[in-house]
């Protein structure tokens, strides 16, 4: 079948199998490499994308299921020449290590703040329950987290 | 790693989702709506359905208040139990049950109406339908079908639902006035399936309602005086034994839940 | 012994941001799996069943029919499918051994998972519809599943040869008549778990047919050094090979040996096509190469006031299917069994035993952190024993500069431990008191030592070439693998320091066996210790290759040259560096530097005496303590408070430092709680992350690192390794604070609700 949606505001209209995953959708016709495929069961968080605004599991939605909708990924909030104030507090802390799940751990945050999610150290911490992270043991990622809520005057 | 191929339908409404389940013969045909159990249970090559049904698109979402109980359409997310103030309200008991559902992303987009007609016995919201008490409200191939809710759970993944029916929303029996209401869950992780979860429903005169999940094939409901009941539950559950957990702590687990969900229960009925 | 540089640092010592972060914080970074080639093949593995059995018959007949697949292979294949390793660690008793590794099953499978066969084909629909028709048909052989029952006589064999892999031994003083004289001794035992690294990336690489026939292989990967192992099993020249690693996503140990490499290779060698494989995190979890789980038996004995006479000391360990690295675990966890205490009087017995599990290799902590649960298991029962503060019993044992362990090694840097001690006393405070009733807390504390850098009779070197561009900017050229701990970043530093050049202005090319000096294996927590030095040294003798030329441009003598702010500068003065080029150009001056670092050697492993000595170049050492809360009704814990202490010589970044021992504080911690692989009679029934449980943000505590600089490494700027050493002393702490708010000690791992709830 043949698929239209947006993925970071780019129009896009692709064959693609129903049994083909968002994710693998993004990765292997979208050029979206940075949606990472960690664990394929909805655990790790590494394919975090926005779907219609709302963070999802790209690896636990069928790519069919995104028709006419607007995915985003880490792509539509930053890039290396002006990083999204997240991002900024990320990379100063030393959040950021091997890398691998940092494009989810972002969008996973921006979600949390934005829904007021993110209002002390737990919540936090709840609200990234769904992005795991092997390298830094998550400290500096929820001080990251606290600094960029504090910079945008959220709860 | 990746699900196998399968075909695949989007119905436009209710009518022609069922009469595709109707029509699929001997292929095996399966509802998505969510997906957040299916999905990934496709590519650990543990579902291979030859047909999808995908309802995700039809408008079944929403809580609403009717008479004495709420409907709750079958594609609403389990984030908006968690999070919309109306649906707190209504609910609250759906609402602090959601909060255990698997991580933030899952939430987002995993159903209520999916969580149900999945079934697994360590699943929350199947808990907490179960206590609530009600009836599914199923559509086929013969037209609106209800089915009580202390019938639709019938073993480890399974339901009452036929193979050609779609369930469209659940209406869930609001407790009397003045109970309090308590959820309580163990788990290995904070968004891990329950090792043991228990919803209760207290009301002012010392009688209670316990529904325990994750300790049996299917939610398992018990009724009786509120200061009873954990060692009733404890004595009454036979939990699987398996390499994860072992049944003794199962069971121990059963009985505290129970206790704790209905402490709270107790406390929300006094405040 | 390092290569030292007196001045004040101006870079090192600074909380830089890693150049490395700000393309992995946009999602730029392109790793293993994030590479293509038009014409790619996707290639996937045919995996064993079961853990034991004769393969009686691989029909790959009607997979190779499948529309779209280019090639199915099996071991037959292969050019040289199974190589033998000389295995050290025997002794006259049991004499030499080779030990096997195959790469695809040949006749035998050994373990569930071990792959058989491999598909490569035009899509990854197409390779898997090929899997399916692959039609084996196996003959069951009985499955040994317990490292000492393997031991015994008549044991099911996993390898003719034998069971048993490797064995250590050694006695120093008399432990007998020191057990007999003692005032105390105490005996227990303990057991750790198969853990997965679970690292987020899963094992991935792409490879292709390069130019002059060079088969290329780009994986994730920790030692790019294996094009020689693949330039082996495929039958070609060492120089026909290339490995390049990009940035990996996670190794701590499980990229070290070899895992998508061989099977991509060979595709290529076949079809002269690019060919990728992905591995499904099912595939890692079920037949990744995990951590060796120990058997300890220690009885230790003490005089009245606490001090040490005796370690008595059995290790089983259970190396799985395929021998891998495990004598040389094991030789880590011998030569730390004893822990960071004197004591004149040492027998250890270890032994690793072939069974039809996973093959167990290496794993950040390799060896030397699963005896940490014995040693500081028994000082907290010798603590107990005489009355005495945990950590005062250890205090009045800490090993110290001069001190020899048994195994022969004399310690000649700066043992921080008495410090360390402190500052975990003075930031403690008191206990806290339960949160509700019905509540415990309880408080633990261990002390670890991890050597950093490899046996030194492995004679390790790293080479770094360090250059200038005609414009000015610097490059550094280096083998080295980054698995995410900032090894790059820190040589970027380095560089920057040593010639005075920002860091912003440093472009480090990583991880090409063709195209970058070699420079060892990101392993051992070793990287910054060699090729840090590697780097430190090339940087320094390019900045002695240009110092006469400066000074001449400057009108100043050599020694009063400074390289600083981009140039070199005398006084006043001030020649860029862009001008100090163009000038050594004009003059044939060479304005870049290859160096060699040789790590102090030792001899060659040669026979049961000579592994004793000096067996590492150094260690860290450490000191933890926790507070936690516990649910006796459900066995759930809470972490209160976590503080880890380390002697880390020189912080290069701080902030790299912190990251390390908060990651490797939450990876023990998982260790210690909720990680195991589950094994039914050899099949292994962890494969999802949805069953092997790694701490999530939500079960990670705050954790306050304490980072000592004592000034006293062998790494550059007398630093010392940090990668490793924390993860050691996680698990023991944990048993020691469950101990304190239990009244019993839990002595078998992990220490899951259950365990705890009915203990």
């Amino acid at each position: 079948m043949m698929l239209e949606l947006l993925v970071n505001g780019r129009r896009l209209r692709e064959p693609v199998e129903p049994h083909v995953t968002l994710l693998r959708f993004l990765r292997d016709q979208a050029g979206a490499s940075e949606v990472k495929y960690g664990c394929g069961e909805g655990v790790c968080g590494a394919c975090t994308v926005f779907l219609d605004a709302v963070a999802v599991n790209a690896c636990s939605v069928l790519a069919v299921q995104a028709e006419g909708a607007h995915v985003e990924t880490v792509s539509a909030f930053g890039d290396v020449a002006s990083l999204h104030p997240l991002q900024q507090e990320l990379i100063e802390r030393g959040a950021v290590q091997c890398g691998f799940c940092t494009p989810g751990v972002v969008l996973g945050s921006i979600e949390a703040v934005r829904l007021g999610l993110a209002g002390d150290r737990m919540t936090i911490r709840r609200s990234l329950a769904g992005n795991l992270c092997r390298c830094t043991g998550y400290g500096k990622i929820v001080e990251a987290v606290e600094a960029y809520r504090d910079r945008e005057g959220a709860a | 790693m990746i699900p196998r191929p399968f075909d695949y339908e989007r119905p436009r409404s209710v009518e022609e989702a069922v009469s595709i389940l109707a029509g699929a013969g001997g292929r095996d045909a399966k509802v998505i709506a969510g997906g957040q159990s299916l999905v990934p249970m496709l590519s650990l090559g543990l579902a291979r359905p030859d047909v999808l049904v995908d309802l995700s698109r039809l408008e079944l979402n929403g809580i609403e208040a009717v008479d004495r109980r709420v409907r709750v359409g079958a594609t609403t997310c389990h984030r908006t139990l968690e999070l919309d103030p109306e649906a707190r309200r209504l609910l609250p008991l759906a609402a602090e049950a959601a909060r255990h559902v698997g991580n933030p992303r899952v939430r987002n987009r995993g159903t209520f109406g999916g969580s149900l007609a999945h079934a697994d016995p360590a699943a929350e919201l199947p808990v907490v339908a179960v206590a609530h008490g009600g009836e599914v409200v199923a559509h086929g191939p013969g037209g609106e079908r209800r089915i009580p809710l202390a019938e639709f759970f019938l073993g480890y993944l399974e339901t009452a639902l036929g193979p050609d029916e779609v369930l469209v929303a659940v209406e869930l029996e609001r407790p009397p006035e003045r109970c309090g209401v308590g959820f309580h869950e163990e788990a290995q992780r904070a968004d891990d399936f329950a090792l043991a979860c228990a919803a209760a429903v207290v009301a002012p005169d010392g009688h209670a309602r316990v529904v325990l999940g994750g300790v049996g094939d299917r939610p398992l409901r018990f009724e009786g005086p509120t200061d009873e009941l954990p060692a009733a539950v404890e004595a009454a559950v036979e939990p699987e034994e398996d390499a994860f957990v072992s049944a003794a702590f199962r069971r121990r687990l059963a009985g505290v839940c129970a206790r704790r969900a209905l402490a709270r229960a107790k406390e929300d009925a006094g405040a | 012994m390092s290569v030292v540089d007196e001045r004040p640092a101006r870079v090192v010592g600074r909380a830089l941001v890693r150049h490395d972060a700000l393309e992995k914080v946009a999602g730029r970074t392109r790793y293993a799996a994030d590479f293509g080639l038009p014409g790619m093949l996707h290639a996937v593995l045919k995996r064993a069943d079961l853990p034991h059995a004769r393969l009686l018959r691989v029909d790959t007949s009607a997979a190779k029919a499948v529309p779209g697949v280019a090639s199915v292979l099996t071991a037959k294949d292969v050019p040289e499918n199974t190589v033998w390793v000389d295995v050290p660690g025997q002794t006259f008793q049991v004499g030499a051994l080779k030990a096997r590794t195959n790469v695809l099953a040949d006749g035998v499978v050994r373990y569930h998972g071990e792959p058989i066969a491999i598909v490569a084909a035009e899509t990854e629909d197409a390779a898997l519809a090929s899997l399916e028709l692959i039609d084996v048909e196996y003959e069951e052989l009985p499955v040994v599943t317990d490292p000492e029952a393997a031991l015994e006589e008549g044991a099911p064999l996993v390898h003719e040869q034998g069971n048993l892999i490797a064995s250590w031994q050694l006695h120093e003083g008399n432990v007998d008549a020191a057990l007999t004289a003692a005032h105390a001794v105490v005996e227990q035992s303990y057991e750790t778990q198969f853990v997965d690294h679970a690292y987020l990336e899963p094992e991935a690489g792409v490879a292709w047919l390069d130019t002059d026939g060079v088969i290329t292989v780009r994986a994730a990967t920790q030692v790019i050094e294996h094009f020689r192992d693949l330039a082996r099993i495929l039958r070609v020249p060492d120089n026909r090979v290339r490995v390049i690693a990009p940035y990996v996503g996670g190794g701590f140990g499980g990229k070290e040996d070899m895992t998508v490499e061989p099977f991509l290779a060979l595709v290529v060698q076949r079809t002269g096509c690019p060919v990728k494989m992905v591995w499904s995190r099912s595939e890692s979890l079920l037949a990744r190469e995990k951590r060796h789980p120990m058997k300890l038996r220690y009885r230790t004995a003490c005089d009245a006031e606490g001090r040490l006479l005796a370690q008595d000391i059995g290790i089983v360990a259970d190396g799985g299917a395929y021998a891998l690295l495990s004598a040389l675990v094991l030789l880590y966890a011998t030569t730390c069994s004893q822990g960071p205490y004197r004591c004149p009087n040492v027998r250890i017995d270890a032994r690793v035993a072939y069974t039809n599990h996973t093959p167990a290799s290496a794993m950040r902590g390799f060896g030397a952190m699963q005896v940490a649960l014995g040693y500081e298991g028994q000082m907290d029962l010798l603590a107990a024993e005489l009355g005495l503060d945990p950590l005062e019993l250890r205090r009045r044992n800490f090993l110290e500069r001069g001190d020899t362990l048994a195994v022969g090694q004399t310690l000649d840097t700066h043992v921080a431990l008495s410090d360390l001690a402190d500052r975990v006393e003075a930031a403690l405070g008191p206990k806290p008191e339960p949160s509700k009733r019905g509540r415990r807390v309880g408080r633990g504390v261990a002390c670890n030592l991890q050597p950093y850098g490899r046996c030194v009779w492995l004679n390790d070197w790293a080479s770094a070439w360090v250059g200038f561009e005609l414009d000015g900017t610097l490059v550094v050229r280096i083998g080295v693998p980054d698995i995410g701990g900032g090894q790059a970043s820190s040589l970027v530093q380095l560089a920057g320091e040593v010639l005075g050049v920002d860091p912003a202005d440093v472009v480090i090319h990583i991880g090409d066996s063709a195209l970058t000096p070699l420079t060892g294996t990101t392993t051992a927590t070793r990287q910054l210790y060699m090729s840090g030095n590697a780097v430190l040294q090339a940087a320094g003798e390019l900045r002695e290759e240009l110092r006469p030329l400066a000074a001449e441009l400057l009108e100043a003598e050599p020694d009063d040259v400074e390289f600083a702010g981009g140039g070199a500068c005398y006084g006043e003065r001030h020649v860029a560096f862009r001008d100090l080029i163009a000038a050594a150009a004009k003059r044939q001056v060479p304005w870049h530097r290859l160096s060699i670092f040789r790590a102090p050697g030792g001899d060659a492993w040669r026979s049961e005496a000579s592994w004793r000595g000096r067996v590492f170049p150094d260690f860290t050492y450490g000191c933890h303590a926790v507070d936690l809360e516990l649910d006796p009704e459900t066995g759930r814990i809470d972490v209160l408070r976590y503080l880890a202490a380390h002697d880390v010589g020189r912080a290069i970044n701080p902030q790299s430092v912190e990251g390390q021992i908060e990651g490797a504080v939450v990876m023990g911690l998982g260790y210690a709680l909720s990680e195991r692989v589950i094994y039914e009679d050899g099949i292994n029934l962890t494969g999802a992350f949805a069953q092997y449980l790694i701490p999530t943000a939500v079960e990670a505590p705050e954790i306050e690192p304490i980072v000592v600089e004592s000034g006293e490494g062998v790494g550059p700027f007398s630093a010392r390794g940090i990668g490793e050493p924390p993860v050691g002393a996680v698990a023991p702490a944990v048993a020691g604070a469950l101990a304190d708010a239990l009244g019993r000690r839990l002595t078998v791992l992990p220490f899951t609700p259950e365990r705890v709830a009915e203990a």
